[in-house]
């Protein structure tokens, strides 16, 4: 058997090769200098989401929503008489998915800009391939990590710098000087606790204990009661739903009084229905999406997002969360790109870089070269829970 | 003193969720030499089942027997259509045939159920706390349905017939058969036993610990560590070694290091392999079940 194993085995290794020449040198035709011949065809998105694994209840929505602008673009015509495609991949939650997917997007798909990933890491597993291929990426995720010194990635959620800001302001307010915090351990809580030390010196707040836990964990007893042991003015929980509502379960249960400020992780239904009463109470930095029929009439942003949440309660029968909200932001931001420059790849990039004053769902967008994510920290409002509902907090600067 | 009861108790509770499926390993390991991968995916379907059927009005009650009989039948057709053509079957093959249900089982959940972790409303809400340990009214309820399913699973090893006919399968298989007794019902049986333990154990996990179509991976996993530490082959064993395992990833999440939580169970499993492979719970091999 051995002896006749060997020349099919040869075969098939030849055959490999062979394939595997072919698709280089095919890739190697239509790749580079397909520029002029491409100007015509259908404009192609991709999109990398973590539709299953730790980051479902962010992906799922934002593949939902994708979904929706891409049947209302086609619906008008797409762009410029032009068809847009939009190829949406599943990174499963991991990095290593999402490197995946963003090579079969770039090199076999060839698509002209990419929106993704959901979560912090997958998206920074993807940044070296957008950078070393030079294809525009719009990351849907939280921290600066992701654009910082970037040429060709840009993102559409909210910076956790901004975010603590917001948090560390509230803080200094009520007078707490200590944090608790417990964070995500994978790349959505890295670097959080320098942030908040960094941000909070001014204040003389610092955080005094940190715990971690995985963002699919279920139980959060360990980290809850080590919590409780720092005592300190307040505690942070800094993680994603269902994660996130776990924890705030397991905080609640230990009859743990000391008041709980959470990320502008949780904005979504999944939070509100994990986390249920223990949720009362507890002050997050959120974009305005979630406490829209809250906002004052004259808030610039009312309209894009009332908009926003008719169509997709409309199209899926629930209401849109955050993270839809950043998918919204994301695609949007490239289609008006690809609507102003066309698909060439340097000036999609050079377009995003300057754009200004971009009304979107989680704020209004102005990217500069040093800032390739566009928000600030009036991106977000102090919102609440009463009674499983988001409820606005007035605003401490008013 | 009460920061250490607290974790002993919350690692009590998921630790008799993993005892509930390494029961399942075992009834399938004695009877027939298979290890179950997809034992996890029974608890994470029977959970599965649970929300759905309550989320579509029937009561819990209702919901978990739905569960349990959907999960139980689900076990024997996978033993029908898979494990019984099988002529000669080795450990190596039934790994290999259960990781494909395993996947197919997850594949089919992704697709019934979505890709979201959802949880069961517990037996009763709520909780309390007793000299400042808090006790969720769920995590008892996990105990004591842990503990009448375990007992079960032993009286019906130890007092049936049938039982005893198992037992009789897995020390001497070839006399079994001489006495007329089954292999094939036998491995039936025991497939039936796996899928309601383990569907008893996804109903029961939900409510904490959530589900979602993925959630058997790690519940299989710790479930076979448990199972290892009373040697594959003592119902008693993968009681202790569950509770065990739930203990002492608490412990260490509470006192080491938070990240080190998952890493316990493989730790474990290794120290075991190399210094006690036929477990640190169970009696000699004579004793099997």
């Amino acid at each position: 058997v051995g002896r006749r194993t060997t020349p099919a085995r040869f075969v098939a290794i030849a055959a490999a090769l062979t394939l595997g020449l072919a698709g280089c040198s095919e890739s190697a035709d239509t790749g580079d200098d397909g520029g002029p011949a491409d100007e015509s065809g259908p404009i192609t998105i991709g999109a990398v989401l973590d539709i299953t694994g730790a980051g479902a209840s962010l992906g799922v929505p934002e593949r939902q929503t994708l979904e929706l602008l891409a049947d209302q673009l086609q619906a008008e015509g797409g762009i410029d008489g032009r068809e847009v495609e939009l190829i949406i991949e599943d990174d499963q939650s991991t990095e290593d998915g999402a490197a995946q997917a963003m090579n079969k997007l770039v090199n076999e798909d060839e698509v002209d800009i990419v929106l993704g990933a959901s979560r912090t890491g997958p998206s920074l597993a993807m940044r070296p391939i957008a950078e070393q291929s030079q294809i525009p990426m719009i990351s849907l995720a939280a921290n600066a990590a992701i654009v910082d010194g970037s040429e060709w990635v840009f993102k559409s959620a909210q910076n956790d710098r901004v975010v603590i800001e917001r948090m560390i302001e509230y803080m200094a307010g009520q007078g707490w000087t200590t944090i608790g915090l417990a964070r995500d351990a994978s790349g959505f809580g890295e670097g959080v606790q320098e942030i908040f030390d960094e941000v909070g010196a001014a204040s003389g707040i610092s955080v005094v204990a940190v715990e971690r836990f995985a963002p699919d964990a279920t139980d959060f007893t360990a980290q809850m009661v080590n919590l409780r042991n720092a005592a300190a003015d307040v505690n942070v929980i800094w993680g994603i739903p269902p994660a996130a509502g776990l924890a705030q379960r397991a905080y609640a249960q230990l009859g743990i009084t000391t008041p709980v400020m959470q990320s502008h992780g949780i904005g979504n239904q999944v939070f509100l229905d994990t986390a249920a009463e223990s949720a009362n109470g507890l002050v997050a930095p959120l974009g305005r999406l979630v406490v829209a029929d809250q906002l004052p009439a004259d808030d610039p942003q009312r309209e894009v997002i009332t908009t926003f949440i008719d169509d997709y309660t409309a199209e899926y029968g629930e209401s849109p969360s955050t993270f839809a909200g950043h998918a919204y932001d994301g695609w949007q931001l490239a289609v008006d790109a690809l609507r102003e420059v066309g698909t060439d790849p340097q000036a999609l990039r050079d377009h995003l870089e300057g754009v200004e004053d971009f009304v979107g769902i989680s704020g209004t967008f102005t990217m500069t070269p040093e800032d390739h994510s566009g928000l600030t920290k009036d991106a977000l409002v102090l919102v609440t829970v009463q009674n499983g509902e988001w409820t606005l907090l007035p605003d401490p600067g008013a | 003193v009460v920061d250490l009861l607290q974790l002993v108790f919350a690692g009590l509770s998921q630790g008799a969720v993993y005892a509930l499926i390494a029961i399942g390993f075992v009834a399938i390991f004695t009877v027939s030499g298979v290890i179950n991968l997809a034992q996890g995916e029974f608890a994470a379907l029977g959970g599965l089942v649970a929300i759905s059927a309550v989320g579509s009005g029937l009561p819990l009650p209702v919901a978990a027997v739905v569960a349990v009989v959907t999960v139980a039948v689900v076990a024997v057709l996978m033993e029908r259509l898979t494990i019984a053509p099988v002529k000669r079957m080795t450990t190596l093959v039934s790994l290999i045939l259960t990781l494909g249900v395993s996947t197919g089982l997850k594949a089919l959940m992704l697709l019934v159920y979505g890709p979201d972790a959802e949880g069961l409303t517990p037996i009763t809400p709520g909780g309390f706390t007793v000299g400042g340990v808090s006790i969720r009214h769920q995590e008892l309820w996990i105990l004591a349905v842990a503990a009448v399913v375990a007992l079960a699973v032993y009286w019906f090893y130890e007092r049936t017939l049938a039982g005893k006919a198992l037992r009789a399968c897995a020390e001497q298989p070839v006399a079994a058969r001489l006495v007329g007794i089954s292999l094939g019902r036998a491995s039936l049986t025991a497939f039936l036993i796996a899928g309601c333990v383990g569907a008893v154990a996804g109903v029961m996990a939900s409510p904490i610990y959530f589900t979602s179509w993925e959630s058997g991976l790690t519940l299989g996993l710790k479930g076979f560590v448990a199972a290892t530490l009373g040697g594959l082959v003592s119902v008693r064993g993968a009681v202790l070694g569950g509770l065990v395992l739930g203990v002492l990833e608490n412990l260490t999440a509470g006192y080491v290091s938070t990240g080190l939580r998952d890493a316990v169970a493989f730790l474990l499993l290794i120290v075991v392999l190399v210094a006690r492979p036929a477990g640190v719970f169970g009696r000699s091999a004579e004793a099997r079940v």
